[in-house]
């Protein structure tokens, strides 16, 4: 698995699998984004654990009011604030990231499993992980806002 | 169309409420659904009442979807309901492990409602 890292931490995987969704489950274009993203007044953060032949998670971080735009798209009715609904949406729209980034490698497709997924919400919070084997982040637009996308492996068998 | 008693299992309410809409989509209009968040909810429905069809997702907390397949066949509780899975998990492994447990047809997320029409409907046609 070691052998195919470089396969593995392909930067395109990730937006190909962000591309996937975005177009497939919320019918719009997105493409990446090089700012980072800008401070907000309350965060909503998903996150999907990998397990098995890779040991890291999958983050999709984004302000409220991304997180209600998402959730609009999803459901087809708009949301002013962030309820059980929005959360439910960022968390699923992370797990088919996940699902979808891990399914361009055949090995990990096979031998990898996702937890289901967990929504932080609040402001003033960082994701910590020690040392990861590899990192991939990036900022992501679309119907005007931004999010961000995390691919983090803290361990290869 | 008759009217089809339809089981949605999956922990989102949101996915479950995407799954209801590519179903109306396929033209599935005549269309009783049923809610299960994890597969003991919808053990439970499926002992109060007959489904026609059972749309459920793999991971899911307290009772996945894969054991959700084996207590059916096992407890015998839809005979000749066609399941379908819809889920993240998309190697061939898991596929063969999901026919091997019972369901009839597996729809990898993220979906299209073409692709649930193409899956499902004949399903229905045929039962």
């Amino acid at each position: 698995m070691r052998a195919n890292l470089n396969e593995i931490a392909d930067p395109r995987n990730l937006d190909g699998a962000v591309e996937e969704v975005f177009r497939t489950m919320l019918g719009t274009d997105c493409r990446r984004d090089g700012d980072a993203l800008a401070d907000e007044r309350e965060w909503v953060t998903a996150v999907v654990g990998f397990g098995g032949l890779l040991s890291g998670a999958c983050v999709l971080r984004c302000g409220g009011r991304t997180a209600c735009v998402l959730a609009e798209r999803m459901m087809g009715a708009p949301f002013a604030e962030i309820d059980g609904t929005v959360k439910d949406a960022a968390g699923e729209i992370c797990n088919m990231l996940a699902g979808s980034w891990k399914g361009k490698s055949p090995e990990l497709a096979a031998r990898c499993g996702l937890s289901v997924p967990a929504v932080i919400t609040g402001c003033d919070y960082r994701l910590h992980v020690q040392a990861p084997e590899f990192r991939l982040q990036h900022v992501y637009v679309f119907d005007g806002t931004r999010f961000e996308v995390t691919i983090l492996c803290d361990g290869l068998k | 169309m008759r009217e089809v008693h339809t089981l949605i299992v999956d922990d989102s309410s949101v996915m479950r409420k995407i799954v209801e809409r590519s179903l109306r989509q396929a033209g599935i209009e005549e269309m009783v659904v049923h809610e299960a968040g994890n597969g003991i909810e919808a053990l439970e429905l499926l002992r109060a009442g007959k489904m026609d069809l059972i749309l459920s997702d793999i991971n899911m907390p307290a009772m996945d979807g894969l054991e959700l397949l084996r207590q059916i066949k096992t407890q015998n509780l839809a005979p000749g309901v066609p399941v379908v899975m819809i889920t993240t998990e998309s190697s061939e492994e898991h596929v063969r492990e999901a026919i091997a447990s019972g369901a009839r047809g597996y729809i990898r997320k993220p979906f299209t409602p073409e692709q649930v029409k193409e899956r499902v409907l004949p399903l229905i046609e045929a039962a």
